[in-house]
């Protein structure tokens, strides 16, 4: 009885095992770059693993030219259906993102995932409602974004202008993570791990074990200035850990389609470490959170792209944290 | 040719026009708020007394750092300080009623980190002992620091609320009777303009509303304040030397928690 348990697990491991290989087989013989029929409404998507999507976001604030699409966002296509990882910053954003799945699959899209609560990753949510998915998220993802939801949408509206603002809605995840969560593509499993606050209280990673890719969400940011909406501390000691962890790829949140590790979170490491350092100097010389606000951290100035609009913000945030120590 | 120059013509006109009213509007906030908090009383506007430092755009309208300093050419002692924002729900932050261990002899300030809900004048209002009013004000570019959560990791804050911190500092110069100390407190100072999403109320409103700084028993200042005060209410400001220069600071919020603490030795 036993026995025959275990060799039908056995023999489920391996089909399962085979109609992976099959389907890699399948997606690595399709081109690598999908260039859409419809162009002018889907976005341009990188295959940087079988069946492992990325498309680049521009390194940018939002703007009404464009639109919402300044982060990153995925999709994997498993043997039965896809999961759409982020979902950009607007509806007609999230709509070409969709399109692009379009032009790549016809299988149900299951899940949309949300790395986290900023609007530039869950406001192209909405573009997927009539897919019916799963939204799925770390389970402290809703009340972060529904407390800030107010001033996400004001300030979106405002920033994005009327046209790339159309359609935009608050759509929260009806699946909350906590700690870890296994989700079935069909013979792919995407592992889900909430992570302590470190970007913000509601960082999400996920990996794909066909490919053994990991998807950092806004943990990781190349050339685009870090932000910080959570906790220097736990960010720093997140990507401690990183740091010797191996895996195939890593795919940032603000930066190229796919990185290694450990040198993908070394830039962030050193400006995170710099503001931490400087900050934590100024404190114990009795300088106040002004006087942070215009050193700490400027000797980073010229590795990063958005640095005048965020670093000032990251400061002071590390300030309030760290005069706590 | 003409229809650009028209077109920039009428741009700008509405532009001074759509200026001039939000100016205005400003204006009338401040009259009503003036009259309200001192009557018909003269307020000599910048004329030195009082200086008030803030940044003229915030980059995070939750946390705005501001100071109010008292130059040391100002040789009178405080009655007191009184810190508006025109354009928040409850425009009034914070009012200071000074005593006799506040200090004279050098430079007074005080520091503390305000929200800011929309575009706004932020202005402080100083009473020296003559009984006269002096006001320093700034135009603050920072919008959205009251509807929105400020806590960036909520949970780990409700686990230390009503932690403090009280630091005192000596002097630069020996000789300088005016000392300054630091009063940091863990609290959310909630403004009950934020939505909770497990129950789809707003969280009940529980700020700190008053504050007593006292000096070997004698009173520093003793303050009235609001929810225009940051998550963490942080405060820096100067007191007078004594014999014994350790405080006792008292806080009550709106549940009427009372938090007490006494600083930790100078230079700790």
């Amino acid at each position: 009885m036993i026995d025959r348990e275990r060799r039908s697990a056995l023999s489920r491991v391996v089909s399962r095992q085979d109609f992976l290989r099959a389907a890699l087989a399948l997606a690595t013989s399709t081109l690598l770059r999908y260039v859409p029929a419809e162009a002018a409404e889907s976005l341009e998507v990188s295959e940087v693993a079988p069946g492992l999507f990325v498309h680049q976001g521009r390194y940018e604030v939002q703007s009404p030219q464009n639109r919402g699409d300044m982060a990153n966002a995925s999709f994997v296509v498993g043997g039965d259906a896809v999961a759409v990882i982020d979902t950009l910053g607007s509806a007609v954003a999230g709509r070409e993102l969709r399109s692009a799945v379009r032009a790549v699959t016809s299988k149900p899209i299951r899940y949309v995932i949300n790395t986290h609560m900023h609007p530039d990753h869950v406001f192209g949510n909405t573009a997927f409602k009539n897919d019916n998915p799963t939204f799925v998220g770390h389970y402290k993802l809703a009340r972060g974004l529904a407390t800030r939801a107010d001033r996400y949408l004001a300030i979106n509206k405002q920033m994005l202008g009327d046209a790339a603002f159309e359609g935009i809605e608050v759509i929260l995840p009806t699946l909350a993570v906590e700690n870890s969560l296994t989700l079935d593509l069909g013979g792919r499993s995407l592992v889900l791990e909430t992570q302590q606050t470190a970007h913000t209280d509601n960082d999400l990673t996920i990996t794909d074990t066909a490919t053994d890719t990991l998807f950092l969400g806004d943990l990781l940011f190349s050339v685009h200035v870090p932000t910080l909406d959570g906790s220097i501390r736990g960010w720093l000691a997140l990507l401690d850990r990183l740091a010797s962890k191996k895996t195939a790829r890593v795919i940032p949140g603000h930066g190229p389609h796919a990185m290694e590790l450990p040198e993908a979170i070394q830039p962030e490491q050193r400006y995170l470490a710099a503001i931490a350092g400087d900050v934590r100097r100024l404190i114990k010389e009795g300088k106040t959170l002004e006087d942070a606000t215009k050193t700490a951290g400027f000797s980073e100035r010229d590795a990063w792209k958005l640095f005048d609009h965020y670093h000032v913000r990251n400061v002071t945030a590390a300030f309030a944290e760290l005069e706590w120590e | 040719m003409s229809l650009p120059i028209k077109r920039l013509a009428y741009a700008a006109l509405a532009g001074l026009l759509l200026f001039s009213a939000t100016a205005k509007a400003g204006e009338d906030v401040w009259q009503s708020l003036k009259s309200q908090a001192f009557g018909d009383r003269a307020i000599a506007a910048e004329d030195g007394m009082v200086v008030l430092e803030i940044p003229g755009t915030a980059e995070d309208a939750a946390l705005v750092p501001l100071t109010v300093r008292v130059p040391p050419a100002v040789r009178q002692s405080l009655k007191s300080l009184t810190i508006f924002i025109d354009k928040n729900p409850d425009p009034k932050v914070a009012t200071l009623n000074f005593g006799p261990a506040a200090g004279t002899g050098g430079e007074r300030s005080f520091s503390t980190r305000v929200r800011i809900d929309n575009f706004s004048y932020v202005r402080a209002v100083l009473e020296t002992e003559d009984g006269t009013l002096h006001m320093a004000s700034k135009f603050v570019a920072a919008a959205g620091g009251c509807g929105a959560m400020q806590a960036k990791d909520p949970d780990s804050e409700t686990v230390d609320l009503g932690k403090m911190i009280v630091r005192t500092f000596p002097p630069a110069l020996e000789s300088s009777p005016i000392w300054s100390a630091q009063v940091m407190i863990k609290h959310p100072n909630s403004n009950g303009m934020q939505l909770d999403i497990n129950t789809a109320n707003f969280i009940p409103a529980r700020y700190v509303r008053a504050m007593t700084v006292k000096r070997g028993g004698q009173l520093v200042f003793e303050m009235q304040s609001t929810f225009s005060l940051s998550t963490n209410p942080n405060f820096r400001f100067t007191f007078g030397r004594g014999a014994d220069n350790s405080l006792d600071v008292a806080i009550t919020d709106t549940d009427e928690t009372r938090f007490t603490a006494q600083s930790e030795p100078s230079g700790s």
